[in-house]
């Protein structure tokens, strides 16, 4: 073929750009480790990285939600266990309450039963954020009420939460609930923790009785009534108690899951995005002596022509 | 006495020929990075003599100044150049979409941070999750205007890549009407150069080279802009069609192109009489092919995303109970993605979000909640794939549209260089040929000049008998 004299700066022209282009895109591979960053760089490796980041910020999402919940169970088992103490302390008095006392001292347990009810409902009124922990779904407002009577004595403590629960995404399709609701009357749904129709427990109630048999002075009904109705309670409340540490030990689960999760994402988004470096490297240099060689080249070639040996 | 004055004739005109050559050699060589120029050859043939007796020939004359060209090459770089102008058109309406879109790929070290870049699809992404926050605190107002502020930047989003898009597509409609410019001045320029090409070669003042190189980068120009036929009839005057339609018959324009507008400000491509023309290559076709193409069924995806979002999030928003106990008002407005925006109301006031699923209770979760499932869950409008599965589909269509104009132009550049190549190696200018020409023309200029002044001293022998 006739090679004209523009052919070759043309060609070699055209030789630099293309390498040029190349070791742009390959440097820039190198310098961000990156393989693709716009869609055209990979339509379907794209699709494949977007549809991956969306499924790892739901994944963080529910890493929140873990963190929230194990937040407010924290809380709502400080408060369980406050009632707890309220609840062993007036086992004791029970126990102590017995024909042997003097209606003096049965007056002053009387006196001790009334404060810890109204310790009672000070620690189921417990707040996570602005959140009444016990009250259900109705966490706006404390969930306990206490009524007095004419001798400034704990009346009644009504319950005006709700018996519902607001529950929680922490993976897929799983939920559970750090809310507690503090009195069920129904036979449905979440126990109650304080009041349960289906386990009979009912600590505001039990205490109330247990202090007019104390100012009474009725000993015999303490034991006979008392007696067991707290048994009951403490029952319950162990009851919840367990429940509780097993949410939580389900929310440990659900959290290393949620890790565990977010590095197989990572390793799969990098499978998609990322450059190889080893291979970008190799690519880079090869190049790289391409385009020196091009100009090594190009530049013989150019000086040379006939002019040169024509005197 | 003839035989002497007829050699010293014959002379003078082998030094007229020999200078032309050289005038040649310079006017090629000049030329020599001229990418329209035609390189040209000078032809010579024998003078004969005079025919009586011993006739010893009257030397060498000029016939002819040719243009050594390919038209087979010429015309298939019409065609290719036509099919680049297309693709280019493309690649760049492509881009210009792709940019608009802002959606880029971060490193995957951003991916355990969370801390991606705001692109549409991060935003959407945090949409649910902010549903998921106020389905943990749904009584909290500051969760709330959390929640108003994403909804607010995912529309804002939306809405920015709509203006963008329209922006690009008038842009577009602009470069259309620019092209259907460009090419009817380019018509009537090509009609003008075949006319004067007539009648500069008719009057016998010899080939039009100049004018043909001119009148084939104005082809080539044309040929960037739409596809053409170029076609040279048997008196030697040039056709031009464009979409099958005649424009150019020798010097007439016998039709130009019209832009038409084809509903909603699109232009199209119509001749001067208004009948629809369909091209086939070319920038015009290219920017045409983009806009109705990849960069429409863009626009649709995102504004069957905005309204499937909008659809969506509404239909449970609507049954749900806000702060207040009020229920059935909607979360978005409007339905595509230039219009929608988070219902003004619950701006103003973020508790009339309604999250709960029955009224009083502040704390009822269950709308928020599934509110944030929504995003897992698949959409019939959007052909059953999710939010986000749907928009990476739109993002990858724009690139696969994007990454096929990118690989036919780097094709297309091959072949067009090859195209050249072959040109240049019938009609490029070689400096080493030409130089070779220089030195034969100059050796055989003195060559004849000898042959002058030997005549010229021999007719003075003879005029120095008579004294």
């Amino acid at each position: 073929m006739r090679v004209a004299s523009s052919t070759l700066p043309g060609n070699l022209v055209q030789q630099l750009h293309d390498l040029g282009n190349r070791q742009n895109r390959l440097q820039t591979q190198a310098a961000t480790g990156q393989r693709v960053r716009w869609a055209e760089d990979d339509p379907a490796a794209m699709r494949r990285a977007m549809e991956i980041r969306s499924e790892a910020s739901a994944n963080t999402q529910y890493g929140r939600n873990i963190g929230g919940l194990q937040g407010k169970l924290g809380s709502a088992l400080d408060a369980v266990q406050g009632i707890q103490t309220v609840i062993n302390r007036a086992g004791e008095i029970v126990v102590l309450a017995d024909g042997t006392k003097s209606p003096e001292q049965l007056q002053a347990y009387a006196a001790e039963i009334d404060q810890l009810i109204r310790h009672a409902a000070q620690t189921a009124n417990t707040r996570h954020g602005s959140d009444y922990l016990l009250g259900g779904t109705r966490s706006d407002r404390p969930p306990f009420v206490v009524a007095e009577d004419a001798e400034g004595r704990v009346a009644s403590v009504a319950y005006q939460g709700s018996p519902d629960v607001a529950e929680l995404e922490i993976g897929p399709g799983s939920t559970v609930s750090a809310q507690i609701s503090g009195a069920n009357s129904g036979t449905t749904g979440r126990p109650g923790l304080l009041a349960d129709a289906r386990s009979g427990a009912d600590v505001f109630a039990h205490l109330i009785s247990l202090r007019q048999h104390l100012l009474a002075g009725d000993t015999e009904a303490i034991a006979s009534t008392d007696r067991a109705a707290l048994t009951t309670d403490q029952d319950h409340l162990l009851g919840q108690l367990a429940e509780s540490g097993a949410l939580q030990a389900r929310l440990e689960v659900a959290a290393s899951a949620v890790t565990s999760r977010t590095t197989d994402l990572r390793g799969a988004y990098s499978q998609e995005a990322d450059a190889n470096f080893a291979q970008t490297i190799e690519e880079l240099t090869i190049t790289q002596t391409a385009y020196r060689a091009a100009l090594q080249t190009g530049a013989d070639l150019l000086q040379t022509s006939l002019m040169d040996y024509l005197r | 006495m003839s035989g002497l004055l007829g050699t010293l004739n014959l002379g003078s005109r082998a030094l007229q020929t020999q200078s032309q050559g050289l005038a040649l050699a310079g006017q090629n060589l000049a030329n020599v990075h001229n990418p329209a120029y035609t390189r040209q050859r000078l032809v010579i043939q024998t003078e004969s003599g005079t025919g009586e007796g011993l006739d010893t020939g009257g030397g060498v004359t000029t016939v002819a100044i040719q243009r050594i060209h390919d038209s087979i090459v010429e015309r298939q770089i019409l065609g290719e150049t036509s099919t680049s102008g297309s693709w280019s058109a493309r690649q760049d309406a492509l881009r210009s979409a792709q940019s608009s879109l802002g959606e880029v790929l971060d490193g995957s070290g951003t991916l355990a941070t969370g801390k991606t870049g705001s692109s549409l699809s991060t935003e959407l992404d945090g949409l649910f999750n902010e549903f998921q926050n106020l389905a943990a605190s749904p009584a909290s107002i500051p969760q709330r205007s959390v929640l108003i502020s994403q909804a607010e930047s995912i529309a804002a989003k939306l809405n920015q890549a709509d203006a963008r898009l329209d922006g690009l597509e008038a842009d577009l409609n602009e470069s259309v009407v620019d092209g259907i410019e460009d090419a009817n001045a380019l018509v009537a320029s090509i009609a003008q150069l075949s006319g004067r090409i007539f009648r500069q070669e008719s009057s016998g003042a010899g080939s039009a080279n100049e004018l043909r190189d001119l009148r084939e980068q104005k082809l080539q120009t044309l040929a960037g802009l739409t596809s053409l036929e170029a076609v040279e009839d048997d008196t030697g005057a040039l056709n031009v069609s464009i979409g099958g339609r005649l424009m150019v018959s020798g010097g007439t324009v016998i039709e130009t192109l019209a832009a038409v507008d084809l509903g909603g400000g699109r232009q199209g491509v119509a001749t001067s009489a208004g009948d629809g023309l369909t091209l086939t290559g070319g920038s015009i076709h290219g920017t045409m092919e983009a806009r109705d193409g990849a960069l429409a069924s863009l626009r649709t995806g995102l504004d069957s995303l905005a309204g499937a979002l909008a659809s969506g999030i509404n239909g449970i928003h609507r049954t749900g109970f806000d702060l207040n106990g009020q229920t059935g008002a909607d979360f978005f407005e409007g339905t595509t993605a230039g219009t929608l925006q988070v219902n003004p109301m619950l701006v103003s006031d973020p508790s009339r979000i309604q999250a709960a699923g029955q009224a009083g209770a502040s704390g009822d979760n269950t709308i928020a909640r599934a509110m944030a499932s929504l995003a897992k869950e698949p959409v019939a409008a959007l052909g059953g794939q999710t939010f986000a599965g749907s928009y990476a589909r739109t993002v990858a269509g724009l690139g696969q549209a994007l990454a096929t104009a990118n690989t036919e132009v780097e094709d297309q550049a091959i072949l067009h260089n090859a195209l050249q190549a072959r040109r240049a190696s019938v009609s490029g200018v070689s400096i080493d040929e030409e130089m070779a020409d220089i030195v034969k023309y100059q050796k055989a200029f003195q060559a004849s000049a000898r042959v002058v002044s030997i005549v010229d001293s021999m007719l003075s022998e003879i005029i120095n008998l008579i004294r």
